[in-house]
């Protein structure tokens, strides 16, 4: 049920997406907040959970490497 | 009226001028399974993390990032690496005096990006570098980013690459100089470790991703990325003692001599899949949502959810509540403190390896002045963030706080 509501939901999104957004259109998506990456001080947290967590990447940043952590 | 033939077309400056980033973090944590002491014992530590970024641009089209961090710490598990400094009894849950119980972390990585006269194409190259006391990193890597669909679709492919290798602090009871004859010790009289030393020290990360990322309305817009990680070499770490089921222990005042360091397997592939939109829900509220799968070779998979509310208070502040779920499996070689067996391939009781939950509660606070009034110089401060978040697991008893702050300045 979760799974087809899911996919549902990503279906309908990208359905509202087959008309193109103009620049002139794009005041709120140019918001600071609406970045699609983390924000600055984002990265202390991203460090200490790459030593503490088994899990990294897909987050726009570290994926292991560089460092003697997980 | 030669003037009125001539096309002037006007090109944006990618970074219209230079901007200084000055961010520090103080973290704290605790808990009761350190991984050096094989899943017993204090892993308290502190670390204060000072960071600089300067984003410099070199003309219309290219910008040049440079960040470098320390990252001083003291860590009481580290610090029992060697617990027997004479200074109180030794034990797994009393920081030593040694050495190990502190060190230095550098990093300093470089970032150049160049893009294209239509702004549709980014090319970018980085390098690192990283340095402790027992680890060294070099790292480069590069991206290629298209823009397309009125610039409503975004596609990056990006590859890096890390060559890094240890320099080995063994427990004190793996070395040559331990005799057991020094000490007054109760248990196994018949000591002996089932240790050796590393042979490659190296370790070798090699990653490829992609994003997409796609404006899904006025309000909306979403990306999509993808890592997939190999690292080989050693992959251990080699101050992570382990403790074996079947053999007795031997005693040292009130520490086990550790059996072994942790051993696992010298190869490791990862992939994570991750999402990541933003709803700008009204001139108040935005929302940013956050989730990644994860999962490896070791048997580890993963759940990571986090969202994140800013709420904008008048033109100059916004707070940030958030709240992050993670999820974990164990990996395959993980046992608990004193549970794994001599005769297992690879092993370690390193709880990060465990299967837990975690949860992380977090506010943050920016101010923001669009007119730059507080000037440093030729600089102005463009805004401060301030934050504090909480983090605890739920099936170990460990938690976690850090706090940042940072101070944006733009050149005027």
């Amino acid at each position: 049920m979760i799974k087809t509501l899911t996919k549902l939901m990503l279906i309908s999104l990208f359905f509202t997406s087959c008309v193109a957004v103009k620049e002139y259109e794009k005041i709120n998506l140019n918001d600071p907040d609406m970045k699609l990456s983390e924000r600055d001080l984002d990265k202390y947290k991203s460090t200490f959970q790459s030593y503490r967590e088994a899990a990294a990447g897909a987050n726009g940043g570290k994926t292991g490497g560089g460092c003697g952590c997980n | 009226m030669a003037q009125a033939d001539e096309k002037t077309e006007y090109k944006k400056r990618v970074l219209e001028t230079m901007e200084v980033n000055l961010l520090s973090s103080y973290y704290t944590q605790d808990g009761e399974n350190a991984a050096v002491t094989g899943g017993i014992g204090t892993e308290e530590l502190s670390d204060i993390a000072p960071s600089i970024n300067v984003l410099i641009p070199l003309n219309d089209d290219d910008v040049l990032s440079i960040d470098a961090t320390v990252s001083a710490y003291t860590s009481a598990s580290s610090s029992n690496i060697n617990p027997f400094d004479g200074a109180q009894q030794a034990d797994p849950f009393v920081a030593s005096t040694g050495a190990s119980g502190q060190d230095t972390w550098f990093g300093l990585s470089a970032n150049y990006a160049h893009s294209s006269d239509d702004r549709n194409t980014i090319l970018s190259g980085n390098i690192s570098f990283a340095n402790e006391y027992d680890y060294t990193s070099f790292g480069f890597g590069g991206s290629i980013t298209k823009l397309f669909n009125q610039k409503n679709t975004e596609l990056q492919v990006k590859a890096n690459v890390f060559f890094d290798s240890w320099r080995p602090q063994y427990p004190i009871e793996f070395r040559e100089s331990f005799s057991l004859d020094d000490y007054e010790f109760t248990g196994n009289a018949n000591y002996a470790a089932n240790y050796s030393d590393f042979q490659d020290v190296g370790r070798n990360s090699y990653s490829v991703g992609a994003s997409l990322s796609q404006i899904l309305s006025k309000s909306v817009q979403t990306v999509f990325m993808a890592d997939f990680v190999m690292q080989d070499g050693l992959l251990s770490t080699p101050h992570q003692r382990v403790y074996f089921g079947d053999i007795e222990d031997t005693m040292i005042e009130n520490f086990r001599l550790g059996n072994d360091v942790e051993r696992l397997p010298d190869t490791r592939t990862k992939l994570a899949l991750g999402n990541r939109t933003n709803f700008y829900l009204n001139q108040t509220f935005v929302l940013r949502t956050y989730y990644r799968y994860y999962s490896d070779d070791w048997g580890i998979n993963s759940h990571t959810f986090k969202v994140e509310l800013p709420i904008k208070i008048g033109m100059n502040y916004t707070l940030y509540p958030s709240y992050r779920y993670y999820t974990q499996t164990q990996a395959d070689y993980f046992g608990e403190f004193n549970t794994l067996l001599s005769t297992q391939d690879f092993y370690t009781s390193d709880y990060d390896l465990a299967t837990y939950d975690a949860h992380q509660y977090g506010l943050g606070f920016k101010f923001y002045d669009p007119l730059n009034k507080f000037k440093i110089g030729n600089f102005g401060l463009k805004s401060i963030n301030v934050e504090y978040n909480y983090y605890e697991r739920t099936t170990q008893n460990f938690s976690a706080h850090i706090t940042s702050i940072g101070f944006n300045f733009i050149a005027d």
